[in-house]
């Protein structure tokens, strides 16, 4: 990953590799591992020609974007990046943005990658991130902590998040008295109104603005963040993992099956789509340098995602994604953000107690589902929920009658060989869920 | 992930906010922007002076 600069871009980089701050960051893990490269080195036809210098930035295994994250995810991205902003303006820099998209994520450690955002201090100056921040990391926060609104449908939705006057009008008169919304939302909203067409920054250098006041903001911003809180509570889907109808016996058998075909040899990434609470994740990324653990409920990666970055776990990366409603190429021609399978495709991919729910639920046909697990290029493990299994049945039972002809496991099972090389078929002991370990045909 | 072009519109609105929540240090600085607008006001300065 490299990144060309320009002069300027240059010399805020030297201003911030002789820092303290960045020594003490990289090493923590907090600040992306970066290193300047000879321009010399590089070949002719990298689009860096003409750049001042050239940095090497450490690869991150998966890129993901808010929109993905659960609460807790989003709160300490914002979070880290106020640390930031504190730990520069000790040294004389400071960041000049507050977009949660420079965080990406070691597993469940959050890294903040954009190194060209530290610039020297310009005093009098006021922090030219804070409405970025407010409208990408603040708002979003308050709209879930005290709505209970998920942010991540928003946040997609717009790239830039959520403007102060949106975001007032989406508080009730008794939200305005919470902690912080008085002057980060309504007085917010009505100074940009009132300023929409006015340059202040002259007026307010004269008045004496200082690095002092961003830094109390900064402290404000981060006592606030910290005390917003979200609880994943029990969905549909939580507890799912543990106290299911089909027993231990049946996750036992699981979780044998998935250790064989994880230990088959080392993978790149595991993708499993529809963790739930990330047992199998965990089996298969023993024996994997990364993966990705998907689930469509927030609250279930939330879970997941407080044990992993307490367990300071570095190899399962958990984010909410549904595969019927997936994340879209965004923002300039599509590509400023990707699709997940852009961001790097799975070498195994598992499909546990999936694709009723995809064909069911979602209306997915079995053929399409396989179809794109397919093009991927994945090995797989995936299971079949048979129509005599309860969980089929109560999908089933909302349905009318004969409705998912194609939902058989005679017609999955050819739709699958007609893919795949099946290696391996188990049927659990409930009798009512088959697995299937399959690699593309050679 | 603000690339050499991504240019941030602070927002005017925004930058007066900070000066304006940042507690007694931000009393003194609004206290002198608006003390300077009514010596402009006044026309005893200019509005570009400093």
């Amino acid at each position: 990953m490299l990144r060309a600069l320009s002069e300027r871009g240059l010399a805020d980089w030297e201003a911030l590799a002789a820092s303290e701050l960045f020594r003490e960051k990289v090493a923590e893990g907090a600040l992306v591992a970066t290193e300047r490269v000879a321009v010399e080195n590089l070949p002719d036809d990298l689009p860096t020609r003409g750049a001042a210098a050239v940095l090497r930035h450490e690869r991150i295994p998966v890129v993901s974007y808010p929109y993905e994250w659960p609460f807790g995810m989003l709160k300490d991205a914002a979070l880290l990046e106020l640390d930031l902003l504190l730990a520069a303006l000790d040294e004389g820099l400071v960041l000049k943005d507050g977009s949660p998209y420079n965080v990406q994520w070691r597993g469940g450690s959050p890294v903040f990658v954009d190194v060209g955002s530290f610039e020297r201090l310009r005093e009098g100056e006021p922090w030219a991130g804070y409405r970025q921040f407010c409208m990408l990391a603040l708002y979003p926060l308050m709209l879930q902590a005290f709505k209970g609104v998920p942010f991540q449908p928003w946040l997609r939705g717009s790239l830039e998040g959520i403007e102060p006057a949106e975001m007032r009008a989406l508080l009730g008169a008794r939200d305005r008295f919470r902690r912080g919304v008085l002057s980060n939302v309504v007085l917010h909203a009505r100074l940009e109104h009132r300023y929409a067409d006015r340059e202040v920054k002259s007026e307010l250098r004269q008045a004496g603005f200082h690095a002092e006041l961003i830094r109390a903001n900064a402290r404000k911003l981060s006592k606030l963040v910290r005390r917003l809180a979200w609880e994943p509570g029990t969905t549909a889907w939580s507890g799912y993992g543990g106290d299911n109808p089909y027993g231990e016996a049946d996750a036992a058998a699981k979780e044998a099956f998935v250790a064989e075909a994880a230990g088959l040899r080392r993978r790149r990434l595991v993708w499993d789509l529809g963790c739930n609470d990330g047992r199998y994740t965990r089996v298969a990324a023993r024996e994997a340098d990364y993966a990705v653990a998907l689930d469509g409920d927030a609250a279930v990666v939330e879970s997941l995602y407080r044990r992993l970055r307490d367990e300071g776990s570095s190899r399962i990366l958990p984010l909410v994604g549904d595969l019927a409603d997936p994340s879209p190429g965004l923002g300039w021609r599509h590509e400023e953000r990707r699709t997940l399978e852009e961001r790097g495709r799975p070498d195994l991919t598992l499909c546990l107690a999936l694709v009723h729910h995809v064909a069911l639920s979602g209306n997915i046909p079995v053929a399409e589902l396989l179809d794109w697990l397919a093009g991927l290029g994945t090995e797989l493990v995936i299971e079949f929920p048979t129509r005599e299994d309860p969980m089929v049945r109560r999908l089933l039972d909302r349905k009318a009658p004969g409705a998912n002809p194609d939902y058989e496991t005679d017609a999955f099972e050819r739709a699958l060989s007609d893919r795949w090389r099946v290696d391996r078929r188990d049927t659990l002991p409930s009798g009512t869920r088959i697995l299937y370990r399959a690699a593309p045909p050679a | 992930m603000g690339g050499a072009l991504a240019y941030l519109d602070p927002g005017s609105g925004s930058m007066i906010l900070q000066a304006v929540v940042g507690g007694v240090a931000a009393v003194a600085v609004m206290g002198k922007l608006y003390w300077r607008r009514f010596l402009v006001f006044l026309g005893v300065r200019k509005k570009d002076d400093s």
